[in-house]
Order: C-alpha cells, then structure tokens, then sequence
C-alpha cells in the first residue's frame, strides 16, 4: 500500500510516492509542464494548491488515481496496428533524428521544434494522437503534457517501438543506444 | 450536458469573431506571459490616451500561441479593458476580464492567469522597472523529459541488433 500524502507532503515526497504524480498534475491542473509552470521540489501541496487556487484535497484524491491514469494513457501495439489501418489516428515519434533515421512506423511524424508550434495550434484536440518512442517510457510524459494541452484523446505505444518491431512488424529493425567516445 | 461540452461550446463561441488579434503599431505598453515551448504564451500592446484628465486604454491587442482558451479570454479582455485606467485594470478580476466564459474548470484557470499576467506585465512596465523572477530549482518539466536530449550532441550510437533489416 501507498504511504499516505497530505497537505505538508513536499512534490519530491509525492514524485517518489505516485511516479505517475507529475503527469497528472499537468493533465489536470496544468502544473510541472514547462518552466513557466514548474514547481519546486520542496514546495509542498498546501503551497503548490494555494499558489494555484486548487483544493488539496481533490489534488491528492488525484494523485492518487495516477498510477491508473497512466495505464488508460497506453495503447497496444496490437490496437495501434488497427487503428492504424483505419486510418484513424496521428503518429507522432519524439525520438532523437538518428533513431527515427534508423527505424520508424511508416507515416510517424518526427517531433521538431516546427512540429510541436504546428500540433499546439492546428491540431485537433479531438483527433486521436499516438505518441512513439524507443521503450515506451518517455512517451507517457509526453502523452499527459499533450492531454494537458487539450489533446483529448492521446495515448502513447505500450514498450515504443521496440514492442511494436517484436509484437507488430518484425521488419523494423531493432536497436540499442551506446554513448560514443 | 457537460460542462466540459458547455465551456468548450463558449470558448468556440467567443474564437469565431476574435478580437484584436495582432501586434499594435505605436502602442505605449507591451507585456507578456507564458512560454512559447508551454504552447501557452500570450503577448498584449496597449495604446493610451487621455480622457477627462485620466490615461485609459484606448486600444489592446494580443498574440497567442497555441491554447484556444487563453485566445478567447485574452479577445475578451481586450474589449473590456477599454476606457479603463491602469490602476482599474489591475484591479480587475478573471470573471470582469473574460465575461460570458463562466467560470472555468482547474485546468482551464491558467489560461486566464496567463492573460492576467500579461496585463500586468504590460502595465507595470509603465510605471516601475520589471522584476527578475526569483531565482529557483525547479523540477525538471514534462517538456524537458521528453524533448531534452539525455547525452551530449554526436555522443549517441544507434546499434541495429539486426543490421540486415535496414530501413
């Protein structure tokens, strides 16, 4: 079981209690997305909630459900792969250019500078959007910061590309990053 | 219906005929807020001018990047603020600000804090120097765990571990 978050709890205190805490703190209230709406670490929830006119205790009974909301946020490869074929939905790759270069899903959109000003302002927020990394675990930061911006329906790939190469196209290759001297 | 389907439905409302859009030539007074890489970030001109003895706004326009919300507050608050002092500005509140949007769910309330922050920016700036914003560690953001390169540029090898399969 969680231990118990209150008030005093400083944001370092609940980040190591919910990982999930900071994502949705941006889905919902709009807080820890960028530096214009960060917090500090020691601040505590009675502080970050008066700073922001929010209700304690509504912020925790959140926090709280993060972890659930996290796993709502994935899709399966499988799902992805007919969705796909309808059609119906947006890749986006937020992968550094040498990995997208290296392998991608056919019709994913690189994440640029560019393309980040051209999803906020000319995407639809209704629009089912996929975000796609290497291992899924970047991907669901970027997921709740986009949920965050209005994106209603954004997910991210369940394992990135690596679980769609083994699970959906085994014609991607696969890869590991190394640190080069 | 849905409050969230209501406020969406004000929002398009109030973005069908915005208000004041662009940047204002020869204005007195300029301000801004937010970040552009938040995809929240709204800049206001004011023009002055002088009515009964008193400095009120004549005119206000704004900029916006990318929230729908923060556009149709910011096109209200352009309107309401005409005629106003400086001092009557400031003290204004989010509802006096953006009329008609009714009140606005958390997540929606940074919006019109944005809005506010650059009104304020824009009319202190006519009186007093602005003021650093206290230096602070803050958590790293969202933003930055995900577009933030984790190695040093040209450090990062990718390693096919199947070197057949070229893209």
């Amino acid at each position: 079981m969680s231990d118990p978050i209150d008030a005093t709890t400083t944001l370092r205190r609940v980040l190591d209690i919910f990982p999930g805490a900071q994502r949705a703190l941006f889905r919902r209230y709009h807080i820890g997305g960028c530096a214009s709406c960060a917090f500090q670490p020691d601040e505590t929830l009675a502080g970050l909630c008066a700073r922001n006119n929010l209700d304690v205790a509504e912020v925790i009974a959140h926090l709280q459900t993060s972890h659930q909301q996290d796993e709502e946020l994935q899709m399966a490869p499988a799902d992805l792969a007919a969705l796909r074929a309808a059609g119906q939905l947006r890749l986006v790759d937020i992968r550094s250019r040498e990995e997208f270069e290296a392998a991608h899903i056919d019709g994913a959109v690189l994440l640029s500078q560019p393309v980040m000003q051209d999803i906020l302002a000319h995407w639809p927020r209704l629009g089912l959007m996929v975000i796609c990394d290497h291992r899924g675990q970047q991907s669901l930061d970027a997921a709740a910061y986009f949920a965050g911006q209005g994106f209603r329906n954004v997910r991210c790939l369940r394992g990135g590309i690596d679980a769609w190469s083994r699970e959906m196209d085994p014609k991607i290759s696969r890869y590991r990053l190394e640190l080069s001297t | 219906m849905n409050p969230d389907d209501d406020l969406q439905k004000r929002i398009e409302a109030a973005l069908r005929d915005p208000k004041n859009l662009g940047e204002l030539e020869g204005a007195d007074a300029m301000g801004a807020a937010g970040s552009a890489a938040c995809g929240d970030m709204i800049r206001l001109w004011i023009k002055f001018k002088q009515e009964s003895g008193k400095k009120v706004v004549d005119r206000a326009t704004f900029q916006s990047f990318g929230c729908e919300t923060a556009i149709a507050v910011a096109s209200l608050a352009t309107e309401m603020i005409r005629g106003k002092t400086p001092e009557e500005v400031l003290a204004m509140s989010a509802e006096q600000l953006a009329p008609g949007l009714g009140p606005l769910p958390p997540v929606k309330i940074h919006c019109t804090q944005l809005v506010e922050s650059a009104l304020h920016s824009a009319l202190q700036s006519q009186t007093a120097p602005p003021q650093p914003a206290p230096a602070a560690a803050a958590a790293p953001s969202l933003l930055d765990n995900f577009t933030q390169p984790t190695h040093p540029p040209g450090k990062l090898k990718v390693i096919l571990l199947d070197p057949e399969k070229k893209p």
